[in-house]
């Protein structure tokens, strides 16, 4: 009798020993981080190293929740930025658990987790973004406004010097901006990072993942960029009209001066040559001038009078003298 | 186990009582065979060229492994996830490569448009598509700093590239500005996943193809269109100018060389002239009358012999009409 209730008492106790070992084992793994519970109480510090623990067994249970940096995906909010133009802001956000203790208390597990980001995250980016202008959330810097400046003296530079220009104007509305993209990300974390500390969570970063106009304001919006190049494009057209002209006038004129030039030289070198000769004729015909008259007008006779001249001359000329 | 008979239930066959009986006699080595050839065939592992492996020993993480066989401790002890760290990962935006194998690439752009579009600095839109490549650069930050890896950087992605384009003007965007907003993106798209420290190395950002919204596109080639007309407009300018100034110049340059030849032959006439006058005048004036006689009677001659009509009137006669006509066809 006594050998068999040990028989049946041993094997008992090995296996009540195994199954509180067991109980009382735990395995925290990389990336989780766990809190010990007594009787739904929690008891010592959160467990935030990987590895094996132990704990007593059947009357603490463990919890566990992740350590690794969490995923926050929002649905589009339609917000209303300050200058009155619709949009759809679709923000994504990084948390984690850093309070396990709190997390676990204020009665949280993921999904809890998420709905409370929901509201929070929400509340907060419709907050910042409906307090300023449109282009505070597309713009992150001033940078533009200096292109356009060094476009605009570029343009300057070249109509200066003469160049063809193919001008693109700026489009759009360029409006100096106080507070930028990721200032905004910044302001909408700083709002929402108290509410969720409260609830053990640490935010990590706010991007503001899309931000693109409510689908009326849109259309819109394609209008308005389809009259502004069509603007553009005529604008270009005509400076290529202009620039055309300027060339032509420029043949003109080189034309013109070009003639006028060559006409003026050669009339000048024709007259100093007329004058020369003149000079000339002068000087030697001066110093016998009856002999001049003489033989020119011979010359002369000789010259105007052609074979069909009918003369009707007088015997009493010197000529026939011989034949009266 | 024992088989005992029970009244109802028939005896089991002699050979599977053999059976049961051998494994009776040789429960425990056979138990302690069957452990060990268990245990040795889990207690290795090969890791592939292009992995890495990263070892938990009972939760906690104890090193990362390269490329070869490895022992483990067997029975969950150790766990083993291989991560695949040669292998460049693409991630698209915009658009998704919805075949590969054909010759030519499939695409699917239509649902993903949303990702696409995006606001320029001038409050423009863009329809801008890009590819992300990138490495695991360390295989345990990659498994145990973030729970979703993939979604965290296509999250920072779209945001940065939302950033990138936003800071820039439409026109940029879509002509000179590409190399410089992937760039851009690239930076800054690291710095952020620096600060996850979630073992990603983002090793190109592309951009694919960058459009104005369809609904805009006509407008914009528009825009091109002119552009090419002004420079045929320049061009044809330019052409005419090129056409009828050289040949003007020519023209010049003759009219000029022109006055100069007649500018030598007026004076050298004058030359010729006066030295023959010069000349004639001095023999002239060694015997003036007798050589004005002569050069009389000579131009007389000569001017009469050629012509066809000459009428001579004698003045002492009177009533008849004297005449005495020189005519060629009457001699």
């Amino acid at each position: 009798m006594k050998n068999s209730s040990l028989g049946i008492l041993l094997p008992l106790l090995g296996i009540a020993v195994l199954l509180s070992l067991w109980s009382g084992m735990y395995i925290v793994t990389e990336g989780r981080q766990a809190i010990i519970t007594q009787l739904g109480k929690p008891v010592g510090e959160p467990i935030n190293e990987a590895g094996l623990y132990f704990k007593i067994p059947f009357i603490q249970e463990t919890k566990f929740v992740d350590k690794r940096i969490l995923t926050w995906d929002g649905l589009p909010n339609q917000v209303t930025a300050k200058d009155k133009k619709f949009i759809n802001v679709d923000t994504t956000a990084r948390w984690r658990i850093i309070d396990t203790l709190k997390f676990i208390q204020t009665g949280q597990n993921e999904a809890g987790a998420k709905s409370k980001l929901d509201s929070i995250l929400d509340g907060a980016t419709r907050d910042v973004i409906s307090s300023q202008n449109l282009v505070e959330a597309v713009r992150n810097s001033n940078s533009i406004i200096e292109k356009i400046e060094e476009k605009k003296a570029e343009i300057e530079r070249k109509k200066k010097a003469g160049e063809p220009i193919v001008e693109e104007e700026v489009s759009g509305e360029i409006a100096k901006i106080d507070v930028g993209r990721e200032q905004l990300s910044q302001m909408i974390l700083r709002k929402a990072k108290d509410d969720l500390a409260n609830l053990g969570i640490e935010l990590i970063d706010v991007q503001l993942r899309r931000i693109s106009y409510e689908q009326s304001v849109e259309k819109k919006v394609y209008e308005r960029m389809i009259s502004e190049r069509q603007r553009i494009a005529e604008k270009i057209r005509s400076i290529g009209k202009g620039e055309k002209a300027k060339i032509e006038g420029r043949i003109n004129k080189e034309l013109k001066q070009i003639e006028s030039q060559a006409y003026k030289q050669a009339e000048i070198i024709k007259g100093k040559a007329d004058a020369k000769a003149a000079a000339i004729y002068s000087k030697s015909l001066n110093k016998n001038r009856k002999f001049y008259d003489f033989t020119r007008s011979m010359e002369a006779y000789k010259k105007s009078l052609s074979e069909d001249t009918k003369l009707i001359l007088s015997s009493e000329t010197e000529f026939f003298k011989y034949l009266r | 186990m024992k088989y005992r008979s029970h009244g109802g239930t028939p005896p089991p066959p002699p050979e599977l009582q053999l059976i049961a009986n051998f494994l009776n006699k040789f429960k425990a080595p056979l138990i302690i065979v069957l452990v060990v050839l268990i245990g040795a065939r889990t207690s290795f592992y090969t890791v592939e060229p292009d992995e890495e492996a990263v070892v938990i020993r009972l939760g906690r993480y104890i090193s990362t492994q390269g490329p070869g066989p490895h022992f483990k401790i067997p029975f969950g002890v150790d766990d083993i996830t291989k991560v695949k760290t040669q292998v460049v990962h693409q991630l698209e935006f915009g658009f998704k490569t919805t075949d590969s194998r054909p010759a030519v690439t499939k695409y699917s752009k239509r649902e993903y448009v949303r990702e696409s579009l995006m606001l320029t600095g001038d409050l423009n839109v863009a329809d801008v598509e890009w590819v992300v490549q990138y490495q695991i650069s360390d295989p345990f930050k990659y498994l145990f700093r973030t729970s979703q890896p993939v979604k965290n950087i296509r999250d920072i992605s779209e945001s940065i590239m939302r950033r990138v384009v936003g800071d820039r003007l439409v026109t940029e965007v879509l002509t000179t500005g590409r190399a410089e907003i992937a760039g851009d993106a690239k930076m800054l798209m690291q710095e952020v996943l620096n600060k996850y420290d979630m073992g990603i190395r983002i090793t190109t950002i592309k951009l694919q193809d960058v459009n104005p919204p369809k609904a805009v596109q006509a407008s914009f080639n528009e825009v091109n269109s002119a552009k090419q007309e002004q420079e045929k407009m320049l061009n044809q300018a330019e052409k005419s100018y090129n056409r009828v100034i050289p040949e003007a110049k020519g023209k010049a340059e003759q009219l000029i060389a022109e006055a100069e030849g007649y500018a030598q032959e007026v004076v050298n006439r004058a030359i010729g002239d006066t030295k023959r006058f010069d000349d004639l005048a001095s023999e002239y004036n060694k015997a003036p009358a007798i050589t004005e006689k002569r050069i009389f009677l000579e131009t007389m001659e000569s001017l009469y012999k050629r012509m066809k009509g000459i009428t001579i009137v004698d003045q002492k006669i009177k009533g008849l009409l004297p005449i005495f006509s020189k005519q060629e066809d009457v001699k």
